[in-house]
């Protein structure tokens, strides 16, 4: 059966194929001058959006120019030198910020509960088996031409276990005020003595001194507060530093104190501050000279005075005094050779209890430790520290004032500038424990990440 | 009589307390930009480095009184290009002396004067050793480098002292006209040295070796700032003897060990070359500098 309009359909449909296929050849013919028209169009469009794009930028700079000329005051006749920041080397911003990573593993021959006593250092590896120390996270820069500002945010694991974060420190520093005055403000480890302002991956032991976690606390002295700095018009380095601080709070724990805590046997009471007699004043006084070419000394006396927790009128004085030598060789590869040695001795008055109280007295405390640092080849060091820590009274007992002594040598090898490896031992005389002796051995491994902004002296 | 003669000198005394008084107080990282400084600057100048030319400046170790001379400085000179990355900022931090700090007209970053080798492109890695992506900060060691440096030195300084500007120009002028004449006596004395392949300890010779048209082929750090092993040193034996080189150049405060194991093994010979003015005690200016090295090196192939 023959259907008409099927056989329409299919000549149609072969009408439309040859249509196609004719005008695809033309076109594929065309298509070429086609495009050629096409990119000569797009070129001369490009051409005439540059030129009108170099008009408008013209004009808008006169503009501005003529905008500043407006703004600009009348009087000033000559214009301060305009910073060159945009020509000069500084193409990546100055904004730091660096990783800090310090674990360490040890043991020892007491257990942990006894350990805490020993390495009472918020960073110091206090339990057998592993310790991450402190991950610190450090951030910094140039705020403006007037101020810097830093902030090191700090995570560790506790003895227990838990994660604790830590706002180590937050503060602005002021970049060019006249007279060599310096302000900073701030969340900030307080200038006393050389060890206390040292984050603990710049510590050249595993753990912090015995006499700055008696008086300052596991986490060092560190506070909210103020201080001017001034440097001196001498011919020497001479630099002058008064705080003032809040004295509250376990990382002041020789003034107000957590309410609760102890100290000598006295409960800390929860007082506050009422005015400017209840803040905690520090006074540092630096100096620094090149004895020769190879051998540079620093001599510095510290002073803090304050309100403490054990009673509502009772007050606290620290004093130290500290003292660094250095030789570095003539000719040094990478710092190498260097011989270092550095002691502190800290001396407190802590008045307990208010007048009247039948259990006043006044708890005298000092200790002191030095240590010496062998650099004897490029990326390695050898050092030795010994310390002391003892108070007046009946203190056997207490493990932040009893008779204490440690010996701790130890080798760090520093693979390059961001890494290093220590074994540390420590030999520990204490009263507080029953075996009055402790040995413990640690291992400790620190890596840095970014740009960590680097330590002064 | 007497009194007024005693006046006129407490006069001329105190005026000539101003004049030193009133010299620009230029200090520099290094002894090299301080030698160049004092070359441009002459009388109108007192020239402070902070770190002597016998240590690695990348590796100094800021001092107390380092901040007493940065604090009164009217001019701070850097090598840049990350040199003193380690020890400067916190130290400009401390000196509180906004005259010298970056942006201003007191601090003046001299890698921003001469063509930087060695530039970084791509990802740089803590793993390649102590690079540098901005470029190799060992620029000093090019006498070309060096009127570059004197004359950005000598700009600044007359930006910062207009009444002796023409005095700044006149020395710098003069500096030019002895290191050309000077580069080209190092050159002919080193003719020898052209196209030769040279090991360095350290990648610090590059600028050098540009200058005296000699190759550097290959370090004896295995990375830059890594110490070299006992098979990196096998593997620079077996190179050495393959391609026939046969001279060393290190700066004196290198080990010499690792030196010393290849001569016996190859032969190379060793320069020890001071790297900065101060390394010897002899050398106390930049011409000085490339007197030595010329002298040992020209000693060193000819043997």
């Amino acid at each position: 059966m023959s259907n008409p309009y099927l056989y329409a359909k299919q000549a149609a449909g072969v009408l439309v194929m040859l249509l196609l296929s004719t005008s695809a050849a033309i076109a594929s013919k065309e298509t070429d001058s086609l495009r050629k028209q096409l990119q000569e169009m797009k070129l001369q469009m490009q051409r005439i959006q540059n030129t009108y794009e170099q008009q408008i930028k013209a004009l808008e700079k006169r503009l501005d120019g003529l905008e500043s000329e407006q703004s600009r005051p009348a009087t000033v006749a000559r214009l301060p030198a305009a910073p060159r920041s945009a020509q000069q080397t500084n193409r990546s911003s100055d904004f730091q910020i660096g990783l800090t990573g310090l674990l360490s593993a040890g043991g020892s021959s007491v257990d942990n509960a006894s350990l805490e006593g020993l390495q009472s250092g918020g960073h110091d590896p206090n339990k057998n088996g592993f310790t991450l120390q402190n991950l610190e996270l450090s951030m910094g820069g140039t705020v403006g031409p007037y101020f810097d500002a830093q902030a090191n945010l700090i995570f560790l694991i506790d003895a227990e276990g838990e994660t604790v974060v830590e706002l180590e420190e937050a503060f602005f520093t002021t970049r060019s005020l006249p007279h060599g005055l310096q302000l900073k403000g701030g969340q900030y480890f307080t200038e006393f003595g050389r060890q206390n302002k040292q984050h603990p991956h710049t510590w050249s032991f595993v753990d912090q001194p015995v006499i700055l976690s008696r008086f300052f606390g596991g986490d060092g002295l560190r506070s909210q507060g103020v201080r001017a700095s001034w440097l001196l018009p001498t011919e020497w380095y001479s630099e002058l530093y008064l705080g003032m601080q809040n004295p509250k709070g376990e990382t002041v724990t020789s003034f107000l104190n957590a309410p609760g805590e102890d100290i000598g046997g006295h409960t800390l009471i929860d007082r506050s501050v009422r005015n400017f007699d209840d803040l905690l004043y520090s006074v540092r006084w630096l100096n620094g000279i090149d004895v020769s070419d190879t051998v540079s000394m620093n001599l510095g006396f510290s002073g803090l005075y304050g309100p403490n927790a054990s009673g509502t009128t009772t007050d606290t004085r620290i004093i130290g005094a500290d003292l660094y030598l250095k030789w570095q060789a003539a000719q040094s590869q990478r710092g190498f050779p260097f011989v270092s040695w550095h002691t502190e001795i800290l001396d407190r008055r802590y008045e307990a209890g208010d007048p009247g109280d039948s259990s006043r007295e006044t708890l005298n405390d000092w200790g002191m430790f030095t240590q010496a640092l062998w650099g004897f080849k490029p990326g390695w060091v050898a050092g030795l520290r010994a310390e002391y820590a003892k108070a007046d009274g009946n203190t056997s007992s207490d493990p932040l004032r009893d008779t204490r002594k440690r010996l701790s040598p130890n080798l760090t090898w520093y693979p390059n500038e961001y890494s290093k490896v220590r074994l540390q031992y420590n030999r520990d005389w204490t009263e507080h424990l029953a075996d009055e002796t402790a040995d413990s051995v640690w291992l400790q491994f620190e890596y840095n990440l970014g740009s960590h902004a680097a330590h002064v002296f | 009589m007497r009194n007024s003669i005693q006046i006129l000198f407490g006069l001329v005394l105190l005026s000539s307390s101003w004049a030193s008084y009133s010299a620009i107080r230029v200090v520099t990282t290094t002894q090299d930009l301080a030698a160049i400084a004092a070359a441009v600057g002459g009388q109108y100048v007192t020239v402070q480095s902070l770190t002597p030319g016998t240590r690695d400046p990348h590796f100094a170790s800021a001092k107390p009184s380092m901040i007493r001379k940065v604090f009164r400085a009217d001019l701070l000179l850097v090598i840049g290009a990350d040199m003193e990355i380690g020890w400067l900022p916190p130290l400009l931090q401390s000196a509180r002396n906004a005259r010298v700090l970056p942006g201003n007209n007191g601090y003046l970053d001299l890698s921003t004067a001469v063509p930087l080798l060695g530039k970084m492109d791509g990802i740089v890695s803590r793993a390649m050793g102590d690079v540098h992506a901005k470029g190799n900060p060992h620029y000093w060691l090019d006498p070309r480098n060096g009127i570059r440096l004197a004359q950005a030195i000598a700009n600044r300084l007359g930006e910062l002292d207009p009444e002796h500007r023409e005095a700044y120009q006149q020395q710098f002028t003069d500096f030019q006209n002895r290191l050309n004449n000077k580069f080209t006596i190092w050159r002919n004395e080193l003719a020898q040295l052209k196209g030769k392949s040279v090991i360095a300890y350290h990648n610090s010779f590059i600028y050098l070796a540009d200058a005296f048209e000699f190759n550097i082929v290959d370090e004896v750090e295995p990375k830059p700032g890594i110490s070299p092993s006992a098979a990196s040193l096998n593997a620079l034996v077996t190179h050495i003897r393959a391609d026939k080189i046969d001279l060393l150049i290190m700066e004196p405060y290198y080990e010499r060990r690792s030196a010393q194991y290849l001569n016996v093994e190859t032969g190379i010979r060793i320069a020890v070359l001071p790297q900065s003015v101060g390394a010897q005690t002899d050398i106390k200016n930049y011409i000085e500098l490339f007197d030595s090295i010329v002298t040992i090196l020209k000693n060193t192939i000819g043997k």
